[in-house]
């Protein structure tokens, strides 16, 4: 898949869901360390006995968060302020690249190097800055082959988690002009040598958040390459992208994320660096973009609030049986798997992303491993019923048109023999057709399926039979 | 309007619909067994080892001191890049000016990126997972962490608790105070990745190795 049909097409589930399928490298890839990573976090969660009671407080704690949100945020602003931050507010991905571009165009930057962050990607901010002539640079290893490959990535966690490692080596021989190698060591060695050039050089320096704590104006960022604290450190300017409900009300409340967070995470008992950012050193200037880009809109839903509560851990990817085989583009935007069902249809709204919650055969193991117990299962069948009533392409006229025929067809005896019927001399002519003739939107159906066999003599003929 | 008030009066006539939960009470996350000081060595190391990381026991800070010089040695490190504070300064009291490159604010991170080795000092150490959590108040001090393909930290026995539960207390009232600025980095192993085919490789952009001296 090109880059070009990944830029921001929206969640067009369904063309998409084909590429994923019929790409067995990709996805075998895909499919064997999300496995790897469910296997492993079934270990290390049955051996704390407190693991279930940490998820509930979690839970209470996010809801409560989110509950009472202005509160926090206005909270975590003035004592970030009081820290030496900037704090700005951006309504829409729009609004937050022009601040970022305004802040490096006030400074006369040049180059940039950027920690790991899912908002950015939600704002398509590489792009804002390739526009203004910035030179910016993925510094997480993952991020760093996705960019370099021109692609998206396909986990929030393990952004290449879909390229093999030779596939790793020819990139970085084809675009860093380095021998060859599919060796782990060597290639992680190349990216080092390339990126230590760049965070040297560099003129500003961004990065996420996982917690923004209110009653401290801290920012908590968990990290294990040492990129984002490289990030932060070297330029002279931070710049620092949050989505509105990373916020959480107090400091004390931080141990049990960080707990939660790194097993589900990556399997770990802490990450390699867990960094609490008060404010900014000395000499160094820090500015804090809060950002909304449809936050808020789930805010209007009040059945849909849990989904304001996830934390970004990406279980719920690895251990879906859809995202494992369809992978992370399939989704059409930056947030794949259960929880890119639950929010995308909110972020981009129900008319891109609104065939999302029915990918799903809502089997409950995302929710089953979620660290804050979000409901997901129920989030997505409430989409549903969403996504019917509202525009969006699961209630096109052809579906509109389906269900009501199917509604009159199942409503008396007569109408449902007739229609069995229809079915019946249907199913075997579409066998007939050859299947160059079929129509696109058939093709996505029929591609990887055989049309079933028209049983033998109905179960009304055989009861009147056995019957006599 | 600006962008924030539009943002902030979203969200309050969203939330006056729906009913406010209770604030809940801080998890005590895990309970505390206030294990004995040699325990506590012994978990911090093992918890530490297993995360790739090495201890450098040392019952002394004369042999500490001997350690560390040896230690350079090895490393061929000269000079030694070492934060400026009382515990550095302590630790390298016995090496000669030209061996030890103090942070100074306003330093030139390629200088830095040259070092072969960084000395940190740790205020308190985890147990539970091998954690050195250390306070940096400069961007100098920051980049002591990353940058050296070496990191060595040094901390006291004494400072070691069991889990982050147990030290959160002292965290939260530092976190606390107006004046704090820069950060507290919780230190877990070298610097690693799982990003190809999820197989762990140390040191991708931080140090490949990570040691800390243990003093008392």
């Amino acid at each position: 898949m090109s880059s070009e049909n990944l830029h921001l097409e929206g969640a067009s589930f369904l063309k998409q869901q084909n590429e994923g399928l019929y790409e067995p490298a990709g996805s075998k890839a895909t499919g064997e360390a999300a496995v790897r990573s469910t296997d492993k976090n079934r270990v290390i969660t049955g051996a704390i006995p407190y693991w279930q009671d940490w998820r509930e407080q979690a839970r209470d704690i996010k809801r409560y968060t989110v509950a009472n949100l202005d509160k926090l945020l206005v909270e975590f602003e003035r004592n970030i302020t009081a820290r030496g931050a900037t704090v700005l507010w951006a309504e829409t991905a729009e609004e937050a690249n022009r601040m970022v571009i305004d802040i490096a165009r006030e400074h006369n930057i040049r180059s940039v190097v950027k920690g790991k962050s899912m908002v950015t990607e939600e704002m398509e901010l590489n792009h804002s800055f390739q526009a203004a002539g910035i030179r910016a640079v993925e510094t997480d290893l993952g991020e760093y082959i996705v960019q370099l490959a021109k692609q998206r990535p396909t986990h929030i966690v393990t952004p290449a988690l879909h390229l093999s490692a030779e596939e790793v080596g020819r990139l970085f021989h084809e675009k860093l002009d380095e021998p060859f190698t599919s060796e782990h060591q060597q290639l992680t060695d190349i990216a080092r040598r390339h990126l230590r050039e760049e965070f040297i050089s560099a003129d500003m320096g961004m990065s996420g958040c996982n917690f923004a704590i209110a009653d401290t104006g801290t920012m908590a960022i968990v990290e294990n390459e040492g990129n984002v604290g490289l990030s932060t450190s070297t330029p002279p300017i931070h710049v620092a992208t949050i989505g509105i409900e990373k916020v959480i009300p107090s400091i004390h409340y931080l141990p049990v994320f960080l707990q939660l967070l790194a097993r589900v995470g990556t399997g770990q008992s802490l990450t390699s660096y867990t960094h609490l950012i008060h404010g900014t050193t000395p000499g160094k200037k820090l500015y804090i973009i809060l950002l909304d880009n449809g936050r808020t809109r789930i805010l209007r839903d009040p059945a849909a609030h849990n989904a304001l509560t996830c934390i970004r851990c990406g279980m719920c990817l690895n251990v879906c049986p859809v995202y494992r085989r369809a992978g992370g583009w399939a989704y059409g935007w930056v947030y794949p798997g259960p929880i890119g069902s639950i929010i995308s249809p909110h972020l981009v709204g129900m008319k891109q992303a609104g065939m999302l919650p029915f990918a799903s055969s809502l089997c409950g193991a995302c929710s089953e491993v979620c660290p804050v117990k979000i409901d997901i299962p129920h989030q997505l069948v409430h989409l549903r019923h969403r996504a019917v009533c509202e525009p969006s392409p699961a209630n096109s006229i052809l579906d509109r048109l389906t269900w009501r025929a199917w509604a009159w067809a199942m409503s008396g005896p007569r109408r449902y023999k007739l229609a069995m019927w229809a079915v019946r001399i249907g199913v075997r002519a579409a066998g007939v057709i050859p299947r160059c003739l079929h129509v696109d939107k058939l093709r996505a159906w029929t591609r990887g399926r055989e049309l079933p066999k028209v049983p033998g003599p109905a179960f009304r003929k055989w009861w009147k039979r056995e019957r006599q | 309007m600006s962008s924030r008030d539009n943002i902030l009066q979203r969200i309050r006539t969203e939330l006056q619909k729906a009913p406010a939960p209770e604030q809940p009470p801080v998890p005590e996350v895990w309970p505390r067994v206030n294990p004995s000081s040699e325990q506590l060595v012994e978990q911090f190391t093992t918890a530490l080892e297993q995360v790739d990381g090495e201890v450098i026991r040392c019952g002394s800070m004369d042999e500490a001191r001997r350690k560390v010089t040896e230690l350079a040695e090895q490393l061929d490190a000269k000079p030694v890049g070492a934060v400026d504070c009382p515990a550095c300064r302590d630790l390298l009291s016995d090496f000669p000016a030209d061996r030890v490159a103090w942070t100074r604010d306003g330093w030139d991170p390629k200088q830095m990126a040259q070092l072969p080795a960084g000395l940190v000092a740790a205020e308190l150490l985890l147990a539970d997972t091998g954690t050195c959590v250390v306070v940096n108040d400069t961007a100098e001090q920051r980049l002591m962490c990353y940058l050296p393909p070496v990191c060595l930290v040094v901390a006291q026995v004494d400072r070691l608790v069991e889990h982050m539960p147990a030290a959160w207390e002292e965290i939260a009232r530092r976190t606390a105070e107006p004046q704090q600025r820069g950060e507290f980095v919780f230190i877990t192993g070298p610097s690693r990745t799982a990003d190809i085919e999820k197989i762990l490789i140390l040191g991708v952009h931080g140090p490949r190795r990570l040691l800390v001296i243990l003093v008392g």
